[in-house]
């Protein structure tokens, strides 16, 4: 029997053809220089057996969906045309070649083997390389691989259990590019149509529409007015501290602050009339630092531009490279908890050459192994992202390895014992006032040793306390302070925005993020205010100034509780968004015209999202969302066209002249 | 014991503030043959707590203990109250709370939008559930907020309530403008403000329902007149 396998890129076709050969392979080339045939024998087992097999690969989406060439013109027929014009689906120019060397090869073989990413983009080229292939062979049965990293045992077993395409996932990626297609057109052709006209700096320019860039966009502004429009206040508090065993022990204040000075002046006269303060509780007891969750790319993303100073799509482009050599996991993937049935032990062990954490993963090979943490995502495809292979630091760029050994630390973290450690609270009551005092001393450091990205240091040694002990304070103190602005947002905050509200997929986030910026519709300044620029020079940066004094809002809460989420390094160079003046006008204009769904609010994404969920859940119906969705951006259309005044107004107001809604 | 009587050592078992002869006559008058005590004690209640405390004739002003003179002395540390003091709520602050963070959370409620954690959530009228005062609908009050009241006595002077220890009854939200209360006997002044503790305060509820309405659409701005004196200091 002959088998025809297509993966979704070469660097997989080519893996994959390696393992189930046994690295024996004859290599063809076709008429696409990239592309190769590779042809060798493979038992695939079950009803197959011993089988002739022809790998070959595409390069991502072989079609495109487009309006048909009556439509082309920008205002005839009017944008609103384009909610329920004809669309057609062609392949891709430049991708000609391809197609036609999946139907020729397609001609000599009884069976497709689809090798594309196991996600709902990869079921959808899945479906297209079929499509390709019935052209040479109505016939051809189709199965599909299912696989979440190219190392060989892995591979070999996906190509012995081979399943179906899943349809479902196809008809919600083609209901998403039908959606974005019309609502992407439609909108980007209305606002530029309007805008355009007014001149200024908008008179050259294409102003795009995206479903997913115009809430995140939204975010970037929303922000900015919050910083904008912030009014600092000041407050009191009262400060204690005491001198014992000659250590200076600070007692926090349990009412933390008020925005009042004659109500803390009462409360501080009568700590000062009550002379002594009493201990009211004492208690010793042993605390943990939970080791972290099992690495999803939302997670990867965040630390890779909170700690490695990368934007999350470069984060996501070096991973995609990891993944394509066969170093790491699929990279797409919203599981946080990995299968009880992985040897994790034996790709701890793999690690153990390496010079800087290979001790380490030796020691917990030689039983210092715990199982992972286990979080509340799973995504059904792909396990958390962990390295699988391992990678001498000479085999991978600079820039690579960095991403690698962050993978390879989160993965030896996660299979290690919680950080341990003693937790002293002593609480006082002075006059009516309460006040504690909290210390830590670290006793086993455990995976801190390896994710050098988190810290927990010891505190103060607590001295001795009793309880309902007297004694007067050294010093007790009404201290005041100021409020300051929430900063702006990073790309880990827009990350984390996006993910809570349901904007992009993981996979997508980091291109609409770039968008946004590739568009003008937002800059990055550097923490710190000047522009981004060589990131080395701020070395030395010191701390924004409102800071110093009383943390304001941006520190409540967020204190020791959180527990050291960034780290000293992280700090330098990190990008800030700032909406330009196109962003904000769009989104205040948007904001007004469309009170209840404006584009730049999250709600209207979120529920498409849901929908594409709802049908690979089966629970709904290409059609049924196609019909619901449009219906639902018409309105806004339609309602945008008679507010349009609006938006114009706000396009040519100068920037210091808009106030927030 | 005639039904003035009863309803009258009715009214004061249950401690809300001393009615006037007039009002307890009147009650009674009001319906022929009168309803039965339970009901006319219901009804005295609802509309005692919903009276004007300061001026209302429905209450009964020689057994109404008010302010002492000087109570309102900043300059006096420590003194006390010498007797049981009704008085209503004039207006409550929640002082743990920056006014622009408090500024900032109404005018997203206006929107129609509040967040959880970082999700934005759409809230439409009909969800609210509560029709009557969405702008209400805020978040759990902290047990380490102190607030801030003014409190009214029968003479109609007014002086601050200092939450001194928690009083959960007590919130921005919970406490309707209006709200009755008692200061017990022993309860601390300092600096012109009443402490209030669970132990001396007892909140007896009721409300003025249009001062309410009025505070409660008013509240945004006078957040905002107060973070503007706040610049300028």
């Amino acid at each position: 029997m002959k088998v025809l396998c297509v993966a979704e890129k070469p660097s997989i076709s080519k893996a994959v053809a390696g393992h189930l050969s046994g690295g024996g392979f004859q290599t063809r080339n076709t008429r696409n220089q990239y592309i190769k045939n590779y042809t060798f024998s493979f038992d695939f087992g079950q009803s197959w057996g011993q089988c002739d097999v022809n790998m070959t690969c595409v390069t991502g989406h072989l079609t495109q969906a487009e309006f048909t060439n009556e439509f082309r013109n920008w205002s005839f027929p009017p944008p609103e045309a384009l909610f329920d014009a004809p669309i057609v689906t062609n392949v891709v120019d430049d991708k000609k070649a391809i197609a036609q060397n999946i139907a020729d090869q397609a001609r000599w073989s009884q069976l497709l083997v689809i090798w594309t990413d196991c996600d709902r983009e990869g079921e959808h080229i899945g479906n297209e390389i079929v499509e390709a292939a019935y052209k040479g062979n109505a016939n051809i049965r189709v199965k599909r691989a299912k696989f979440s990293n190219i190392e060989r045992a892995h591979v070999i077993s996906a190509a012995k259990r081979l399943v179906d395409l899943d349809e479902k996932q196809v008809s919600a990626v083609a209901a998403r590019i039908e959606l974005d297609l019309r609502i992407g057109y439609a909108f980007t052709r209305f606002i530029t149509n309007n805008l355009r006209p007014l001149r200024g700096p908008m008179e050259n320019l294409v102003i795009s529409y995206g479903s997913c860039q115009f809430p995140t966009l939204g975010f970037v502004v929303d922000r900015y007015f919050r910083v904008k429009n912030f009014v600092p206040e000041t407050f009191w508090g009262i400060k204690l501290t005491h001198l014992r065993e000659g250590k200076t022990i600070n007692f926090n204040w349990a009412r933390h602050r008020l925005f009042d000075r004659m109500a803390v002046v009462i409360l501080y006269e009568k700590c000062l009339a009550a002379k002594k303060a009493k201990v009211t509780k004492v208690q010793k007891k042993p605390t943990k630092k939970y080791k972290p969750l099992p690495l999803t790319t939302v997670e990867l993303q965040k630390a890779a531009t909170a700690l490695l100073r990368m934007s999350g799509q470069q984060a996501m482009t070096l991973a995609e490279g990891l993944y394509n050599k066969g170093f790491i996991s699929y990279p797409r993937t919203e599981t946080d908890r990995f299968d009880r049935g992985m040897n994790l032990k034996a790709l701890a062990e793999r690690q153990t050459p390496d010079a800087r954490w290979g001790n380490y993963a030796r020691g917990l090979c030689d039983g210092g192994f715990q199982q992972p943490r286990e979080g509340k995502h799973d995504d059904k495809a792909h396990p958390p992202i962990h390295p699988i292979t391992y990678a001498a630091p000479t085999v991978l760029s600079h820039d690579e390895g960095r991403i690698y050994e962050y993978v390879v630390r989160r993965f030896l973290a996660c299979c290690s014992d919680d950080a341990k450690g003693e937790a002293s609270d002593v609480e006082l009551q002075y006059g009516d006032e309460l006040f504690s005092a909290h210390g830590v001393i670290v006793s086993e450091r455990n995976y801190l040793e390896v994710f050098i990205y988190e810290k927990w240091d010891n505190t103060i040694e607590m001295p001795k306390f009793t309880v309902g002990e007297q004694f007067e304070p050294t010093e007790a103190m009404m201290t005041d302070g100021k409020t300051s602005p929430p900063s702006y947002l990073t790309e880990a905050d827009l990350i984390a925005l996006m993910d809570a509200n349901g904007i992009g997929t993981d996979a997508t986030m980091a291109e609409h993020i770039q968008k946004i910026q590739d568009r003008e519709y937002v800059a990055t300044v550097d923490r710190g205010g000047q522009p981004a620029g060589d990131p080395e020079q701020n070395d030395n940066e010191p701390a924004p100034a409102s800071r110093g004094r009383g943390r304001g809002r941006g520190g409540r809460g967020g204190g020791r509780g959180r527990g050291g989420s960034g780290t000293t390094t992280g700090r330098r160079g990190i990008k800030l968004f700032v909406p330009t003046q196109l962003g904000v006008a769009l989104i205040l204009g948007f904001d007004r015209m469309n009170f209840e769904t404006s584009l730049g609010k999250p709600f209207l994404r979120k529920e498409m999202e849901l929908k594409m969920k709802a049908i690979c859940d089966g629970h709904t119906t290409k059609d049924v969302v196609l019909r619901e969705s449009i219906a639902q951006y018409r309105h806004v259309y339609m309602e945008s066209q008679q507010k349009l005044h609006v938006l114009k107004s706000v396009s040519l107001a100068p920037c210091d002249e808009r106030h927030h809604p | 014991m005639d039904l003035a009587s009863q309803l009258h050592s009715s009214i004061l078992s249950q401690s809300l503030p001393p009615p006037s002869q007039t009002f307890v006559t009147s009650l009674i008058a009001a319906r022929n043959p009168p309803p039965p005590l339970a009901s006319l004690v219901a009804t005295a209640k609802s509309r005692l707590l919903a009276c004007d405390l300061s001026s209302s004739p429905s209450l009964d002003s020689a057994s109404l203990a008010v302010f002492p003179a000087g109570v309102e002395n900043t300059h006096l540390r420590e003194q006390s109250l010498q007797r049981d003091t009704y008085v209503q709520v004039l207006d409550i602050e929640n002082l743990s709370l920056s006014r622009w963070e408090q500024i900032e959370e109404l005018e997203s409620i206006e929107k129609g939008e509040r967040t959880r954690g970082r999700e934005i959530i759409r809230v439409t009228a009909d969800q609210d559930g509560s029709g009557g005062e969405p702008q209400q609908q805020q978040r759990a009050t902290p047990s380490n907020a102190t607030h801030r009241l003014v409190l009214q006595d029968r003479s109609g002077k007014k002086v601050y309530g200092l939450e001194l220890r928690r009083v959960p009854q007590i919130g921005v939200g919970k406490t309707k403008i209006g709200e009755k209360l008692i200061l017990k006997a022993g309860t601390r002044v300092a600096r012109g403000s009443v402490m209030l503790t669970p132990e001396t305060c007892q909140v007896l509820g009721g409300k003025v329902e249009a001062w309410h309405k009025t505070w409660t659409e008013s509240r945004i701005a006078r957040l905002k007149e107060a973070i503007g004196g706040d610049q300028r200091a």
